[in-house]
């Protein structure tokens, strides 16, 4: 109530204002992260730092990581995409389905035509997935929530029609040593293409035209429609960017465990979303940076593969813990975000 | 007098609730039709059957989306508050009257929705997101916690399952059905619902609160402790549905609770509580309730293939709040339509 009756005040330099707050919250993760880290190679130095664990926390990072940068662009928006798990699944179907139908039976140059028109297929059922999503958060204006809860049910339906329930596998050798190659041996294939994702992705939204308006729309809509933005066209192509990257989720998942199926990693919609909260991407939308998505993606594989070193924690405490830490980092966001205001406002007040 | 019929009809069109029961009037004379076993007597018993536990559900989605936004964390506060009740009963070797296990579950399931309903007030957090991350704890605590498997309820609770207020047997097909006294319990909520909410201050506030935030707090509302109300009610809801569904099965099954709330949302949007909050009817709930387990229950009966029910829950609830959304949007334009005429004129 006090800071409401002093808004008649000379409004404070905004830029400082996120610059500082950005900075504080990648400090906060980095120093997050490297205290998971730094516990778990004091107290299992053997399992911990081997080759073989950063190889697995990297190929399982890479899946969900990238569908909790669709999320994060959805909250950027000031919507939400719940449905992201599910359009990455029926990629991968879609693709391994083509595949398998026509890749597997020939071989040499005209098999990776057809692997690479696959994967253009999978991309595409991406793009087309999220364009959906789009059309009716956009067009017929259904609050994102409810939307991609609807396509959420609805993707996962598709795909199940499509395999008639079954698991698509056997798909080509080719396709499949993307998801086996290691690079220096201590990079995965799939983790260097999440990583040059990632780098698009954050110039995409942090650096151009578009990502601007992106988070001028998400902070106030009237605002950014009577500056002249086309709101519609924004928040379109927002959820085609974030099916298009679940899709590439979905085929890198696709090709790591060659197989895919309708209902898999349903766990990872929570996890998506803690994410992106833990990475500093404001729900209510016009906040939060790509690298943040980034940071926040690897403190949460430290933790989970320090938890999977314990067999005597079973896996369900860790949706508890996921649960817990979501509404922890909600209120310690809001709290520091309150206070870093509250500081503001006593500055421009003097 | 001509004039009048035509006036209140165009009313009733406007209304979700009318399409909702038109739907299900199309859609069961069509399964009749093809089947020739939709109105049936044990076909109908069995449809209120496996009606009771989304019909108590509903009213927490209901709840929540007209104060605030969705619930979605019913489900599991279900589970665990049937699970703690269920110990309770094996535990102290209880046998005496249900109404005591029933008051062990609320309140279990009340000290949960509270931790709901003090996140979302206090901080102002998308509901959404606040009961994601608290299905994923009461999940963690069920699962990891407290181990819980499939439990074979006690003697004393599974005896009132099987008490049924009606018993049919069809005398053609020779298949049975009858109607547990659970039935009872979701028309008793209803009708409390129905007066809390017409005929208390704090009912109208409910929809005060979800109609326009600052109106309603200006109006002498107190915006959080109702948001907070709400909440901590749909926990006690919610564990009412968990031990109501525990003694349908006469298995405590613990992994079976999940995934209710899509289907459960669905229903309550399709039968025209607004997602915005502030408008909605306990009859919508019941249409809507009706009309998805029609879809679950009987499409069944004229051939379409299980694997189809998610695609066609996931267009419903599209094209559901589609048609809301687009009514909403008409309406608005109706009335600036007219107030342009005026001007003009």
């Amino acid at each position: 109530m006090k800071t409401a009756l002093k808004t008649n005040e000379p409004a404070a330099p905004k830029t400082r204002l996120s610059f500082i707050k950005m900075d504080g919250n990648i400090l906060r993760l980095l120093i997050i992260m490297l205290t998971i880290f730094i516990i778990a190679s004091i107290t299992k130095p053997s399992t911990f730092l081997s080759v073989a664990n950063f190889l697995s926390m990297e190929k399982q990072m890479v899946e969900y990581g990238l569908m909790a940068i669709g999320v994060g662009i959805a909250m950027i928006a000031g919507g939400i995409d719940l449905s992201v798990v599910y359009i990455a699944n029926l990629s991968a179907i879609v693709a391994g389905l083509f595949m398998q139908k026509f890749a597997v039976a020939v071989s040499g140059p005209e098999q990776i035509f057809f692997i690479v028109l696959g994967i253009l297929l999978g991309l595409l059922t991406g793009i087309v997935c999220g364009l959906f999503n789009g059309f009716l958060i956009a067009k017929l204006r259904i609050p994102a929530m409810l939307a991609t809860l609807g396509t959420m049910q609805l993707y996962m339906g598709i795909a199940i029609i499509v395999t008639g329930g079954s698991i698509v596998s056997g798909l080509p050798e080719p396709f499949a040593i993307i998801g086996r190659t290691n690079v220096f041996g201590i990079f995965t294939m799939s983790f260097i293409v999440y990583i040059v994702i990632v780098a698009i992705v954050a110039y995409y939204i942090g650096k151009t035209k578009y990502g601007l308006k992106l988070y001028l729309l998400g902070t106030n809509e009237k605002a950014s429609k009577f500056a002249g933005i086309k709101n519609n066209q924004i928040i379109i192509r927002a959820y085609m960017l974030s099916g298009v990257i679940a899709a590439s989720a979905g085929l890198l998942s696709l090709a790591r465990i060659n197989s895919a199926k309708a209902d898999f990693g349903s766990s990872f919609v929570m996890l998506t979303i803690l994410i992106a909260v833990l990475g500093g991407i404001n729900p209510d939308g016009g906040a939060g940076k790509i690298l943040g998505i980034f940071l926040a993606t690897i403190t949460v594989q430290l933790m989970s593969s320090y938890l999977n070193m314990f067999p005597e924690i079973s896996n369900f405490y860790r949706d508890m813990i996921w649960g817990i830490a979501l509404i922890l980092v909600l209120i310690v966001n809001h709290v520091l975000n309150k206070k870093s205001e509250a500081k503001l406002m006593r500055l421009t007040s003097q | 007098m001509n004039l009048l019929t035509a006036k209140s009809f165009k009313k009733l069109a406007v209304r979700p609730e009318f399409y909702v029961f038109i739907i299900i009037l199309l859609l069961s004379l069509f399964i009749q039709a093809k089947s020739g076993l939709f109105f049936t007597n044990n076909n109908i018993v069995d449809l209120l059957r496996s009606m009771t536990v989304p019909l108590i559900y509903a009213i927490c989605a209901y709840l929540g989306f007209i104060s605030t936004g969705p619930d979605v964390s019913f489900p599991l506060i279900a589970a665990l508050s049937g699970y703690l009740a269920t110990q309770f009963v094996m535990v102290t070797g209880y046998s005496g009257s249900i109404i005591v296990v029933f008051l062990v579950a609320i309140a279990c399931g009340l000290v949960m929705g509270a931790i709901n309903g003090f996140i979302i007030a206090k901080y102002n957090f998308p509901s959404l997101i606040v009961t994601l991350g608290t299905t994923s704890i009461f999940s963690g605590i069920l699962l990891g916690v407290f181990e819980a498997g499939r439990i074979k309820l006690p003697e004393s609770m599974i005896e009132f399952g099987q008490q049924s207020l009606i018993k049919v047997t069809n005398a053609e097909t020779g298949l049975g059905s009858s109607l547990p006294m659970t039935f009872l319990i979701a028309i008793g909520l209803y009708i409390l619902t129905y007066l809390f909410l017409n005929f208390t201050m704090a009912g109208r506030g409910v929809f005060a609160v979800g109609g326009d935030e600052t109106s309603a707090e200006r109006a002498g509302f107190n915006v959080k402790k109702i948001r907070f109300g709400v909440f901590t009610v749909n926990g006690g809801l919610a564990a009412i549905a968990g031990v109501c569904y525990s003694v349908e099965s006469t298995y405590f099954l613990p992994t079976e609770f999940a995934g209710m709330e899509m289907i459960v949302i669905a229903a309550v949007i399709l039968g025209g509580t607004r997602l915005m909050g502030g408008v909605g009817t306990l009859t919508g709930c019941v249409l809507g309730t009706l009309l998805l387990t029609i879809v679950t229950n009987s499409l069944i009966l004229v051939g379409v293939p299980i694997y189809w029910q998610k695609f066609i829950i996931g267009a419903i609830i599209i094209v559901g709040t589609a048609i809301s959304v687009i009514q909403i949007a008409e309406l608005k334009g109706f009335r600036r339509s007219k107030r342009k005429k005026v001007e003009v004129a």
